[in-house]
This record gives C-alpha cells, structure tokens and sequence, in this order.
C-alpha cells in the first residue's frame, strides 16, 4: 500500500513533528488565524462534546510530546487502514 | 484551519453537512474506476498530508501554519480522487483526534477537500496552458504553476471559512459586522500563508514531475 521508503519518511517526519507541534507552539504560544477571528467574534468551542481520548493528538498519561508521536502512528495506521477499506471498495 | 464545534450556526452546519455529502458521493463514485496502484497512490497521499498538517510552522506575530495540501493532491491525482484522499484525512482528524469538530466536518471538508482541491487544480491547469504557450520550460513551468495553485487554493480556502464563520458569527453572537471582520482577516492570512503552501506544492509537483514518478493528472488534456 506504502512503500517502505515512504513509510520510513513518514516516521522520520512524525518524530520530529513535536519540535513544530509541541515545543515550539508551547514556546511562542501561538495560533491559528481561525482563533483570532473567533475571539473577535466571541465564538466559543464546546468544550464539553469530546468522543476520544486522543484529543489534539494527546494521550492521557504520557508526556505531550510522546502523545504526539505515538498519535501521528495512530493517524497513519488509521489512514493505512482505510486504504485497504478503498481498496475492497473499488475491487467489487 | 480545523474549525471546531461551536463555531458554526446550525444554518451553516447543515448547508455545509449537504455540500460535504454530493462532493463525498460523486468523487467515491468516481475512484471506482482505480486501479490497485491508484489505490495506493491515494493511500500514500493522504498519509503524507495527514504528517504535514501535524507540522504547524510559527510565523511572527503569534500565529501559525500547516501545510493544507488541497492543490497538490488536485494536480496530482484530480480533483475528485484529491476529494477522496482529503476526506480520509479529515475524517481520521475529526474523528480519532477531534481535530475540527463533528458538526464541522461539513465545513472543513468542503473548504479543504473541495474548495482548496478544485480551485488548486483548475489554477494550475490554467497556468501551465498560459506558460506552455509563452515557451517557459517545463519544469519552471510546473513550479510556477504549482506555487500559484497552492497560494490561491489556500487563500481561497480560507475566504470561504471566513465565510462561513462570519454568517455564524451574525447568527450565533449577533454581532453584526462579522463577516466584515472575518472574511478580511482570514482572506489575508491565509493568501499571505499561501506563499508557503506554493512553495511546498511547486517545489514537489516539478520534482515528481522531474523524475516521471506518476502522471500528472492536472497536465493531461481533458
């Protein structure tokens, strides 16, 4: 489905994402331009509606920056797996 | 650009919730016709955009950026197959990480999935038949091309937010100068950002293109 090239791209490149994801957003506490138009507009998000213990590609227990690597392996697999899901899909 | 739940009035909730289901329906339609390689090419895709968006990159002045990747995944496989691999990642987003929210999905599909994937496609359509014609080569060709569609699809991508987040903002807070707040603000974050989404997209649409390492459905005449 992936090439083992690319998976090990991918690996390399979901290690490192908590310098970006973690650390740095932590250091310069930094946000999106959807969050500044929100505050301007006093929209407030649901804090209350939560379906998963991943939120925000955490994991309840461990440190943020392994919850943010072990998330994006979880994301893979998952999209991993909805590749082979297609692939039954378009094989009928 | 992950709107969450909360942000939207159910008016927008259920126009968007409507638009995500025809774009969805017609491009799963349309992958049928995939072979095993496609398969995996849409596989391989969406797992690169799923890590690139996880890699927010800080911009002075306290704000932020990921990699949306709309444009690349229209010009590479088209806009319908692009439709497919960002509904993949924005429903692993959504619903393993609550990254956007439920009553969102709507929204952020069709600004991601389908505004950024067919604006970006169409852009660098468009560009390369101009740049093919004024005789530039095509490997200059394809990142100018490139560079473009990504700046515009996420600009694009973002005005519609904008949108789509000012109509609620007049319907859910009553303030009554939103979209003049948040169309301007997020139209001009998100061009300005798209300077580096066009350099991500051109940068890898004339790689691939150098190395012949799949066709580029965008440059094949329709």
């Amino acid at each position: 489905m992936i090439q083992r090239k690319q998976l090990l791209l991918l690996s390399v490149l979901i290690v490192v994402s908590p310098v970006f994801g973690v650390w740095l957003a932590e250091a310069l506490n930094y946000a999106e331009p959807l969050d500044h138009v929100a505050e301007a507009l006093n929209l407030t998000e649901w804090e209350g509606l939560s379906w998963t213990p991943l939120k925000e590609y955490s994991i309840p227990g461990l440190p943020d920056w392994l919850g943010y690597i072990i998330s994006g392996f979880i994301g893979l697999a998952a999209i991993v797996a909805l590749g082979y899901v297609l692939k039954l899909y378009v094989s009928k | 650009m992950h709107i969450p739940d909360g942000f939207l009035d159910p008016y927008t909730i259920v126009v968007t919730y409507v638009l995500m289901v025809v774009f969805a329906s017609i491009a799963f339609k349309k992958v049928r016709r995939l072979d095993e390689r496609g398969v995996g090419l849409v596989t391989t895709l969406a797992a690169f955009i799923f890590v690139a968006q996880m890699i927010a990159w800080p911009i002075p002045g306290g704000t932020s950026l990921h990699m949306v990747g709309g444009a690349l995944v229209g010009v590479l496989l088209g806009p319908w197959v692009g439709v497919v691999v960002m509904f993949i990642v924005l429903l692993v987003q959504c619903l393993v990480f609550h990254d956007g929210g439920i009553t969102a999905l709507g929204a952020n599909v069709f600004n991601m999935g389908v505004v950024a994937v067919f604006s970006g496609y169409l852009t660098y359509r468009a560009f390369m038949q101009v740049l093919n014609k004024v005789g530039m080569g095509v490997g200059t060709a394809r990142f100018v091309s490139g560079f473009i569609a990504g700046l515009v699809s996420l600009g694009l991508a973002g005005t519609v937010c904008g949108i789509e987040l000012g109509v609620s903002g007049e319907v859910l807070s009553r303030v009554g100068y939103s979209l003049a707040v948040s169309v301007p603000v997020m139209a001009g974050w998100h061009f300005a950002l798209g300077v580096v989404e066009g350099l991500i997209t051109g940068s890898v649409i004339s790689y691939l293109g150098s190395k012949n390492a799949l066709r580029i459905v965008a440059e094949v005449r329709s």
